[in-house]
């Protein structure tokens, strides 16, 4: 199998990637074991919400230039003066791709599920988002959950809001076609909810609740538990109620993330692209500092060719990065990563704090290139969380570093 | 002279106060509150969170004992019987086994059966490949292997039981209320002043007799009383495995040494210990280092060779209340017997005792012996029924609670009857509601949580998962932390945000755990854990 480009990886940077090839009229394949972060995301992507230091980032470029400042390797300084430009890419496919997200030169805000606010770049507009902290769109809200259902904290958002002025009534309803769900309580989650929520009949009967119980409330705001399957729910029940729906993440699995994946699972493919599901990469051909072919789990002695490989493979979760008593490797190509020879120094006592096992990661050169033995392998690129030198979840940079690295990866070879 | 009273005065008296609410505490309230006395209990944190929550939970037969110290041996024994009847629902039968390696003296064993059988503890030689089939998971390399009645203990469960029949009985609980002095007139102690961490005052509370039953904290105690009493502090480490490989206890047959004991328990496995001296001024900053994480996992491989593919959960260190002997000052001779001391012969201050010492597995007769010591002083004459009385939740066997089961969720009930006995009857299961699923990987329902909540003295989540064990499985609160926070937001006068930081104490806590274990999956449940919880929740232990 020949193809112009290998992705190995198929969640948000792989596939980000991908389409983006596919779009230049690049031919390209992408390799998915499954499941990707993308099932637990709150629906929101990050770029950057705070600097290392802890500060709180509002203009998001003045933001990237201090991050680069305080720390130059990380996946942004690479990017360099594309970065604007990559930006501006990003919300040009958004746009393209027909998902309407919320997003701006500053970071908005989002409600998590416990009630805080926090900064975010790019949120879909389903989810409840506020454009400044101080200045709420919502006087007053209604705000409903599944009674037994655990993933979801009324009492906890209701305060968050109420900290902000917001009234927030909160009502609880029960529906008897989710009994059965009850019944087997490992059952009752998003996803399942959805399943049953997202049939018409079904759907009738939430919305007369939720008529029942509303009176003079700006906004319904939701779990997002709800239009798995069904794409016009939450249309439908605007119809009905004459009033906007908005809906907060629950705990995990995400629909929103789900939602997200298949979408962009299934652009990638109508755009012409080989999506290989349920298969995993177990070994590659390096010739002159380059990679030649990969082998699958599936395909066996067919290997895969390709001009160019990308690297999008995640990080622990996802089992880009594995980590042993000893070290931190990269699975696939045995590439070089940045990590402490000693254990004890990758992690903080505190949990809060700053764990540098999460900024531990492939190594690349200024190209984005990885390295074995510090000589690039001309032809692989890497993106994503599988990268060293940053911190998602502290900087608030996953979904950004995701999503740039892999058009500045899919800009590269498109020039190629 | 009984009563039962939650709302105390400030200067309420008491027969008996003791100081500790770890295993040795609760089973001293249980003897009192049984024997007549108006009894008061107080724990500085919560209960078992000493040495009770921090070893094996292995139901020692007392072999292990049985060539070195006969004495331990014999008590084990007999303890151990009693706690198969008084504390059924805390104890899983499961047998154990002494296996000799090829490395391992095999005339050892010889010695060893020998003494098991002077000690009064039924020791079978098995042969290897019987033992192999009865315990899949054993080194099958073994060399040569005795059976012996071990069995698991659930030291969380066991502690609640006592308190709660103490409190059955009359006696007050007051946890988070560390004592902080002693009130003491001419040559006896009257009473003690105990700090109340939660409305954060200091309170003081009048005694005929004070038992000191704090353990390895004794020693900080009886300093009140310008006394001293020289512990041993030895740190034990351990390691959980987030699945149960064996079904029964194994032990190595040699002298006793690093990890050699495997210990099913519930969903999960433990090995251990290590043994190593640390400072007093250390006791409570007990961490598990590199060097013993390798050591417990080099030696555990030896005993069940399937260890080294397995996940570990979480490492913790608890430390072991030894004794120097009075007459020894060196501490070169530190018994691991019970030791008793009635301060009034030995230092002449009355209505002082300690009891320290001792094992889990004799936590029931150190209170006996306790209890008899204040029935003289105080003129009592009623017997000691704690090895005849079953505790709350041992009162019917499983199986018959099981088959009583006829409605809702079954294996949610059997979790409960497995965790509360007979008292699982009082979770709510009424509505579907209560049955939603909190733990899925120890199946805790909202009502067991509910009942914890309200009915076992919890405070906060770290205490919910001593008596549910939420949070404990495989997952270690990967989920269910965040869903019993919003269970308990509500409920001990918690509002959101102090349900917050008791979401962020719990995290925490868990992670301390886990971090000298990090690597392989139990990293990636980590990464996982940090997006959930600060990611997606965006959860931080800072206020704004």
């Amino acid at each position: 199998m020949k193809f112009d480009t290998a992705i190995i990886g198929g969640g948000l940077s792989g596939l980000i990637c991908g389409i983006q090839l596919q779009k230049k009229g690049k031919k390209c394949a992408i390799v998915s074991t499954g499941q990707s972060a993308l099932h637990f995301s709150s629906g929101a992507f990050d770029l950057l919400s705070y600097l290392p230091d802890g500060s709180e980032v509002e203009n998001i470029q003045e933001g990237v230039k201090k991050l680069i400042e305080q720390n130059p390797n990380h996946p942004y300084a690479k990017l360099g003066e594309a970065l604007p430009n990559l930006i501006n890419s990003a919300t040009q496919l958004f746009e393209e791709l027909n998902i309407s997200f919320v997003h701006g030169e500053s970071n908005h805000y989002k409600i998590t599920p416990l009630g805080e606010i926090k900064p975010t770049w790019a949120s879909l507009d389903r989810l409840a988002t506020i454009q400044e902290k101080q200045q709420f769109p919502w006087k007053k809200v209604a705000l409903f959950n599944l009674d037994g259902y655990l993933d979801f904290y009324p009492k906890f958002i209701k305060q968050g809001l109420k900290d902000h002025q917001v009234e927030v009534n909160t009502f609880g309803f029960s529906l008897p076609e989710l009994d059965r769900l009850r019944r087997n309580p490992t059952e009752l989650r998003a996803t399942n909810i959805s399943n049953v929520l997202d049939k018409e009949s079904i759907l009738n009967k939430f919305i007369a609740i939720l008529k029942s119980k509303i009176s003079n409330e700006e906004v319904i705001l939701l779990p997002a538990f709800l239009g798995l399957k069904n794409d016009n729910a939450f249309k439908t029940i605007e119809e009905q109620i004459g009033k906007p729906v908005k809906v907060i993440p629950t705990l995990p699995p995400s629909i929103i993330g789900i939602k997200l994946q298949q979408y962009l699972q299934e652009e990638f493919i109508s755009l012409g692209g080989v999506y290989m599901l349920g298969d995993n990469v177990l070994e590659a051909d390096l010739e002159n500092n380059s990679v030649q072919r990969i082998y699958t789990y599936n395909h066996g002695d067919i290997p895969i060719q390709a001009k160019h490989f990308v690297l999008a493979t995640g990080s622990y979760f996802s089992q880009g990065l594995i980590a042993t008593q000893k070290e931190v490797i990269e699975p696939v190509f045995n590439l070089d990563v940045t990590f402490d020879s000693d254990r004890t120094k990758w992690y903080n006592k505190d949990v809060f704090e700053t764990q540098p096992y999460l900024a531990f990661g492939v190594k690349t050169n200024k190209e984005l290139q990885g390295l074995i033995n510090n000589q690039p392998l001309n032809n692989l690129y890497i993106v994503g969380a599988v990268l060293e030198s940053f911190n998602p979840i502290k900087e608030g940079s996953g979904g950004g570093v995701s999503i740039l690295t892999a058009l500045a990866v899919a800009d590269k070879i498109a020039k190629n | 002279m009984k009563q039962n009273n939650s709302s105390h005065k400030s200067n309420d008296s008491y027969d008996v106060i003791i100081i500790g609410g770890g295993v040795t505490g609760a089973g001293t309230a249980r003897d009192c509150a049984r024997r007549g006395f108006k009894t008061l209990l107080l724990e500085r944190q919560d209960i078992a969170t000493g040495a009770t929550g921090r070893n094996h939970g292995l139901l020692h037969s007392g072999a292990r004992y049985a060539v070195n110290d006969s004495e331990s041996a014999k008590e084990c024994i007999v303890e151990n019987f009693i706690l198969r009847k008084i504390a059924s629902h805390c104890v899983e039968e499961t047998d154990g086994l002494f296996l000799s390696l090829p490395e391992d003296d095999l005339a050892f064993q010889k010695k060893f059966i020998e003494a098991c059988q002077s000690a009064g503890i039924p020791a079978e030689e098995i042969d290897p490949k019987q033992a192999l089939l009865m315990e899949p998971s054993a080194n099958p390399n073994m060399i040569g292997a005795v059976k012996v009645p071990d069995g698991a203990v659930d030291p969380f469960r066991l502690t609640a039981s006592n308190i709660m029949d103490a409190k059955e009985n009359g006696a007050t609980v007051l946890t988070y209320h560390e004592v902080v002095g002693l009130h003491r007139e001419k040559n006896r102690i009257i009473g003690v002043k105990a700090y109340d961490h939660i409305n954060k005052e200091e309170k003081s509370y009048y005694g005929s007799i004070v038992i000191n039953a704090g353990g390895i904290w004794g020693q900080h105690i009886s300093e009140y009383a310008d006394l001293k009493i020289k512990m041993f502090p030895a740190k034990g480490s351990l390691l959980i495995f987030g699945h149960r490989v064996n079904n029964i206890v194994l032990n190595r047959c040699r002298k006793p040494s690093n990890a050699d004991i495997l210990v099913p328990g519930d969903t999960i496995c433990l090995i251990g210990t290590t043994s190593d001296r640390v400072p007093y001024d250390q006791i409570d900053n007990m961490e598990v280092t590199p060097d013993e994480v390798d050591l417990l996992m080099r030696e555990g491989e030896k005993l069940a060779p399937s260890l080294a593919h397995t996940r570990i959960l979480r490492a913790y260190a608890g430390v072991r209340p030894l004794v120097a002997s009075d007459d020894d000052p060196t501490g070169r001779n530190v018994s691991r017997g019970i030791v008793l001391l009635d301060h009034a012969v030995r230092d002449g201050l009355e209505g002082f005792i300690t009891i320290t010492g001792g094992k889990l597995m004799t936590y029931r007769l150190m209170a006996e012996w306790a209890t008899d010591l204040v029935c003289k002083k105080l003129n009592q004459t009623k017997k000691c029924d704690t090895a005849e009385v079953p505790l709350p939740g041992s009162r019917h066997s499983k199986e018959e609670l099981i088959n009583s089961i006829h409605t809702g969720a079954k294996t949610i009930a059997q979790g409960a009857i497995y965790r509360h006995g007979e008292m699982a009857s009082k979770i709510d299961t009424t509505e579907a509601v209560k049955s939603s699923l909190v733990c899925e990987c120890e199946g805790v329902s909202v009502g067991e949580v509910e009942y914890a909540i309200e009915e076992l003295d919890v405070n906060n989540l770290v205490d919910l998962r001593r008596r549910t064990r939420v949070g404990m499985g495989t997952c270690q609160g990967e989920l269910c932390a965040c869903r019993a926070a919003g269970i308990m937001e509500g409920k001990v006068k918690n509002c959101s945000t102090r349900a917050k930081e008791d979401l962020a104490n719990f995290l925490n806590e868990r992670w301390k755990g886990v971090y000298p274990t990090g690597w392989g999956e139990s990293l990636r449940g980590s990464e996982y854990s940090a997006w959930v919880y600060e990611g997606v929740c965006g959860l931080t232990n800072k206020k704004d």
